[in-house]
């Protein structure tokens, strides 16, 4: 009898595990069409009763039209607010989700978020922001969205831009807000605008110009040979600093690669979201080292010439900026974004440097000036959370020295306020789809899964693989993906030229 | 009325609120999901696309799911965390026979193996990620016994090894608990048993197969049925430690890979559907074989 029991219940336990364990996946799956489903029904209710409330706003003007308070006055747009003058004694509690969380730390060494809104509230001392930060952000913003139930600023996660409405306030008309913001563009979908930039960043190499200047490395590599030549006479002057270290196992380091193919290989404005959709065979030799070709071969070649970390599969990612840091590290492939944490990671900040990425276009070098995260404000929140996350928004913009110490380029259009020094570099930004075409890219990314710009971690980690073991030539690797390309063009009905 | 009190009214209606809640939490957590999640496997769809853009595809994506090249090369992995559960399995069943007949320090040894298995799995991959890491504790230990750094493979990176250093942790963790549950069956056997067995002449292995292993073949099923089933569905190892690069993406991590970066929903469904479904078959067969195995026990 004993036994029995003892079977019948670990049995019990065991199957109420399985359960649960089977039901995992599924839940996951399963919750999120239902939370949509809600989300969108709260939206139609929310959309009903601005439209009802309309109107009795405008009677009520009408009849006392001196009388308004900050409940009926309706919001005031971004480009209309004026900092420190404006709705000073508004009353609000909002909330603001962020990808920073190092910046929720005292020992930061910049300005930490508990400063900014310290300073946020001496001119706004009624409006209380909560800042909740996630370092799993790119993925729970998402899970947040789908639940409906969302922070009144967000910093806006990769969706389709046909859905922005359905989860986010317009800040106003994309011609509006251009005069108000670089980079509007975006995160705009129809002439209105739902993103402004928390910060811009530069894509090039963060490097340490003591390791490169006592292994004979005076000039920058302009050209890929330039480069591989320059991370070759690092490895010939000591074999224990890592000429380019790859952060092949942190993953999201891996896919920024692709940051790099369209402006900083091409020159070309139009090439991420208009010309490679367009092209056949984007990823060809084009002989001339430049294109996306020429960025992979870099990485390529660099692997198979033992030119980076012996074993990539263990690479730390907080463990590489004290490396860099103390001259173990010759260069890293990040994005100007990483620079300020490089510095602050050890006692040697002045060693560490900043270079555009080694490509050469016609003679001359560019290097992409893009938006980071934008923030967006949650399009249910009742209209005083709106009007005060607007405020909140534009005085991180103009106001709180954010972009600045974070060591951006400029926000607030007409600024020219930035630590970032790039000698004759053309900055370009990339100019957004062709209309009708917002969601190609992302179309045929599912359909190629290459992940292009999108979270293709693996795709450029196959690339380290290949190289180290040597079991796949550079070339056969980029047909495999032309082939792909090429596939995914024809399911999505593209004719590639 | 009558009949709700009398004693099997009462009876009924005890059973029936007993069982509301946990079946309802049951059909609205599990069953309910889980049949979005089937009819999601019909669908072309990303998880933001909304209900009416969705693209009924019929079959398209299970054929997808048989005919891509990497569905099933994942499954192959599977067999390695097989190989392991079995040797895990035997080291557990080992350990336990030995420390249910009274080991000095017994409880704790069962304490100390037992406790990888409360470790989060998120913890123990960043254990494991340094500890693999060339020149760091486990070439260090090696190295004390003389062996020199250059004889030993990169654990992580060499794609000959990596897979066994992934099931070695999955093996480290949950080796201690499946001996507990042994242990916890050993001890029901009845002692007086092992008495007549040592006065019939019977040395401890004999004792083994024929008293201990009979006596516990439900709980040993079970753990063999748990552990094939659980290494089809290897999931964490690989994802933490290594993220499913480098040639150790398990199929649950190539699922996850292809619903969450590439957002092909649908197909990630129909995957996991036909996951459901091997594993069906798998129990089934485990089951036909040990009631093949023990057909002579049951006697």
């Amino acid at each position: 009898m004993k036994l029995r029991r003892v079977l019948s219940a670990t049995l019990m336990m065991a199957l109420a595990t399985g359960t649960v364990a089977c039901g995992n996946g599924a839940t996951a799956a399963g919750t999120d069409t239902t939370e949509v489903e809600e989300a969108v029904v709260t939206e139609d209710v929310a959309t009903d009763t601005e439209a009802s409330e309309e109107p009795v706003q405008d009677s009520e003007e009408a009849v006392t039209e001196e009388e308004t308070s900050s409940e009926t006055e309706g919001i005031k747009s971004y480009a209309d607010l004026t900092l420190g003058e404006d709705f000073t004694d508004l009353t609000a509690e909002i909330s603001f989700f962020s990808n920073r969380t190092d910046l929720d730390s005292e020992d930061y060494g910049g300005t930490n978020w508990r400063q900014y809104m310290e300073a946020f509230n001496e001119l706004y001392p009624n409006i209380k922001v909560d800042v909740i930060t996630d370092t799993n952000y790119a993925e729970d913003a998402k899970t947040h969205l789908q639940s409906g139930d969302y922070e009144t600023v967000l910093l806006i996660p990769s969706i389709d831009k046909a859905d922005l409405s359905s989860y986010f306030e317009s800040y106003g008309s994309l011609d509006e807000m251009s005069t108000q913001i670089n980079y509007a563009d975006h995160w705009e979908y129809q002439g209105e605008v739902y993103g402004v930039p928390s910060t811009a960043t530069a894509q090039g190499i963060v490097y340490n110009k003591r390791v490169f200047e006592e292994a004979g490395v005076t000039e920058l590599p302009k050209t890929p040979e330039e480069f591989i030549d320059a991370l070759q006479k690092i490895k010939d002057y000591n074999n224990d600093i890592i000429p380019l270290y790859t952060n092949y196992a942190a993953g999201w380091t891996m896919g920024s690669w692709d940051d790099y193919t369209g402006i900083s290989a091409t020159g070309d404005a139009d090439y991420t979201n208009r010309t490679l959709l367009h092209e056949k065979d984007p990823f060809r030799d084009y002989g001339d080292s430049t294109h996306p070709y020429a960025v992979y071969k870099i990485l390529y070649d660099a692997v198979a010439k033992g030119l980076t970390e012996d074993d990539y599969s263990t690479t730390d990612w907080e463990g590489c900026k004290g490396m860099i840091n103390r001259g173990e590290i010759g260069c890293m492939v990040l994005g100007s974004w990483a620079y300020p944490q490089m510095e602050a990671a050890g006692e040697n900040a002045e060693d560490i440097g900043y270079m555009p990425f080694p490509v050469t276009v016609d003679g001359k070098q560019y290097a992409l000036a893009g938006p980071d995260y934008c923030y967006g404000i949650n399009v249910n929140a009742p209209e005083n959370e709106k009007q005060a996350a607007l405020i909140f928004v534009k005085w991180m913009t103009e106001l709180s020295g954010f972009v600045y110490n974070e060591d951006g380029l400029p926000i607030k259009a007409g600024s020219t306020e930035t630590k970032l020094s790039f000698d004759n570099v053309t900055f370009l930004q990339e100019a957004p789809a062709a209309t009708g075409e917002e969601d190609l890219l992302n179309e045929l990314n599912a359909e190629s899964e290459l992940n292009y710009r999108a979270g293709g971690d693996r795709r450029i980690q196959l690339i380290i693989e290949h190289a180290s073991m040597g079991d796949m030539e550079f070339d056969d690797i980029m047909n495999e993906w032309n082939e792909k390309w090429t596939a995914a063009q024809e399911a999505c009905g593209v004719a590639a030229e | 009325m009558k009949w709700l009190k009398s004693r099997k009214g009462q009876q009924a209606v005890i059973i029936f609120s007993f069982v509301t809640v946990p079946l309802l939490l049951l059909l609205i957590f599990t069953y309910l999901p889980f049949a979005q999640m089937v009819q999601f496997s019909f669908y072309k769809m990303k998880y933001l696309t909304p209900p009416d853009k969705r693209v009924f595809v019929g079959l398209k994506n299970y054929i997808d799911v048989f005919t891509r090249d990497d569905c099933f090369k994942a499954l192959k992995l599977s067999v390695y965390y097989c190989i392991g559960a079995l040797f895990q399995l035997a080291l557990a069943l080992f350990l336990a026979t030995i420390l249910s007949f009274g080991v000095k320090g017994g409880n704790i040894l069962k304490g100390m193996m037992f406790f990888p298995y409360l470790i989060s799995g998120i913890a123990i991959g960043f254990i494991f990620k340094f500890f693999y890491t060339r020149g760091f504790v486990l070439d260090s230990i090696l190295g004390l016994f003389g062996v020199s750094q250059e004889a030993l493979p990169y654990w992580l990176k060499d794609q000959a090894v990596n897979n066994w250093s992934l099931v070695a942790t999955s093996v480290w963790r949950y080796f201690g608990q499946n001996m507990v549950l042994f242990i916890g069956a050993i001890m029901s056997v009845d002692a007086e048993l092992y008495e007549a067995a040592a006065l019939d002449g019977a040395n401890r292995f004999q004792q083994f197969f024929h008293i201990i292993l009979p006596s516990i073949k439900t709980i040993v099923t079970l753990n063999v049925i748990l552990s094939i089933t659980g290494s089809l569905s290897a999931f964490e190892p690989p994802y933490v430690i290594t993220s499913g690069a480098n040639g150790t993406g398990t199929y649950f991590v190539i699922m996850n890979e292809i619903a969450h970066v590439t957002q092909k929903v649908g197909l990630a469904s129909a995957m996991a559907v036909v996951l459901l479904i091997i594993i069906f078959i798998c129990t089934i067969l485990q089951k036909l074989f040990f009631k093949y195995a023990f057909r002579e026990a049951d006697t």
